[in-house]
C-alpha cells in the first residue's frame, strides 16, 4: 500500500462517515437546503484536498466544521453585511446571563419543573434553533445538538471560550423564551394570566 | 445519555458524605445560579463543580431553578436531527472526489 492508498483509506473510513453530520450542520448554519447541500459538497472537496492537513487524533467531525463554517461565512459575507445587532453581546459576562432565567421566573407558579419542555416536538425545537441570531444559533448547534465541549466550540467558531460561554447561554435564553411563547400557544402550557387552568398543560403527561 | 448524567450525580453525591454542608456554604445562592449552565453541561473544575453541585443539590431557593434548567437541557440534548445527505448530493460528492482523484489510488478500491 503506498502513501496516496493510505492517505484514501483514512479519508474514506474517517471523514466520510461523517457526512450526514456535515450536511445537518451545513442546513442549520445555512437553512436553506440548496446552499447546505453546496455547503457540503465543498466541504468534503476541501477537506480531501487538505487531508494531509488534518492532524490524525484531532476531531474530524469538529474539523470539517471548521471548513463548513468558514465556506458559509465566506459566501455570507458576500450577500449581506454580518450582523452588528450581536456584537456586543460576546464582552458580556457570561454568568449574568445564567440569571437572566425569565421562563423559570414565568412558570413557576404553573409548572416549576418544566414538564412542558419535554412536551416540544423536536421539529419545533430545530425550527426555534434556527431561528436564532447567527452567532447564537452555532454555539447552541455545536453545543446542544453536536454535544461538543466549550473549547472545541471555541475553536471551530474561532473565539475565545468566554464568548463561547455567553453567546451559548443567551442562545439558550432567547431559545427558552421562544419554546415558552410557543408553549404558551400551543396550549401545551397555561396563559401566564390564569394560573389556575394548570391541567390543561398537566393533563397531557 | 441521561443515565451517566444520574450517575455522575450519584458519584458527586457519595463523594460528599463527609462536608456536604461545607462545600454547599462555599458559594452562594447567587455564585450557583450564575454557575448552573457552567455546571450541567460539565465543565467546571472539579473544585468548583464540587461546590456548585453541593450548593444547587441542597439549597433550597436554587434547587427548583436546577431542577427547570436540567428539564430544558435534557429535553433539547435528546432533540434528534433527521435530516440525511440526500442521495444525489452523496453521488455528487463522490464524484467529485473521484475527479480529484480520490478512490483511483486505493488498494481498497478493487
Ligand atoms: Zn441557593
Amino acid at each position: 500500500m503506498n502513501a496516496s492508498a493510505a492517505h484514501d483509506d483514512t479519508f474514506e473510513a474517517e471523514a466520510l462517515p461523517q457526512m450526514d453530520a456535515v450536511y445537518r450542520f451545513a442546513l442549520r448554519l445555512s437553512k436553506s437546503e440548496d446552499r447546505a447541500q453546496d455547503l457540503t459538497q465543498e466541504t468534503f472537496l476541501r477537506a480531501y484536498q487538505n487531508w494531509e492537513k488534518y492532524t490524525q487524533g484531532t476531531k474530524v467531525k469538529s474539523w470539517l466544521f471548521t471548513i463548513c463554517r468558514n465556506l458559509f461565512l465566506r459566501t455570507e459575507e458576500r450577500g449581506k453585511r454580518h450582523d452588528e445587532i450581536v456584537t456586543g453581546v460576546a464582552d458580556t459576562d457570561p454568568r449574568q446571563i445564567s440569571r437572566e432565567a425569565t421562563v423559570f421566573m414565568a412558570v413557576r407558579d404553573r409548572d416549576p419543573e418544566g414538564h412542558f419542555w419535554r412536551e416540544m416536538v423536536d421539529a419545533r425545537v430545530l425550527e426555534a434553533i434556527d431561528d436564532l441570531p447567527d452567532e447564537f444559533r452555532e454555539a447552541v448547534i455545536l453545543s446542544d445538538l453536536e454535544g461538543l465541549p466549550y473549547q472545541e466550540v471555541a475553536e471551530i467558531v474561532d473565539v475565545p471560550v468566554g464568548t463561547v460561554k455567553s453567546r451559548l447561554f443567551r442562545g439558550r435564553r432567547i431559545l427558552q423564551e421562544a419554546l415558552y411563547e410557543y408553549a404558551v400557544e400551543e396550549g401545551i402550557i397555561g396563559e401566564p394570566t390564569a394560573a389556575r387552568i394548570r391541567n390543561r398543560g398537566e393533563a397531557s403527561k | 445519555m441521561k443515565w451517566i448524567h444520574e450517575l455522575r450525580r450519584l458519584l458527586r453525591r457519595s463523594n460528599r458524605k463527609i462536608s456536604k454542608e461545607a462545600l454547599a456554604e462555599a458559594v452562594t445562592c447567587e455564585e450557583a445560579a450564575e454557575r448552573i449552565f457552567e455546571w450541567l453541561d460539565n465543565e467546571l473544575d472539579p473544585e468548583l463543580e464540587a461546590k456548585v453541585g453541593a450548593h444547587l443539590e441542597t439549597c433550597a431557593r436554587c434547587y427548583p431553578f436546577l431542577v427547570f434548567e436540567e428539564a430544558f437541557q435534557e429535553a433539547i440534548a435528546k432533540v434528534e436531527q433527521h435530516e440525511t445527505t440526500p442521495g444525489e448530493l452523496r453521488d455528487k460528492i463522490m464524484q467529485s472526489l473521484e475527479t480529484e482523484g480520490f478512490g483511483s489510488r486505493s488498494s481498497s478500491s478493487d
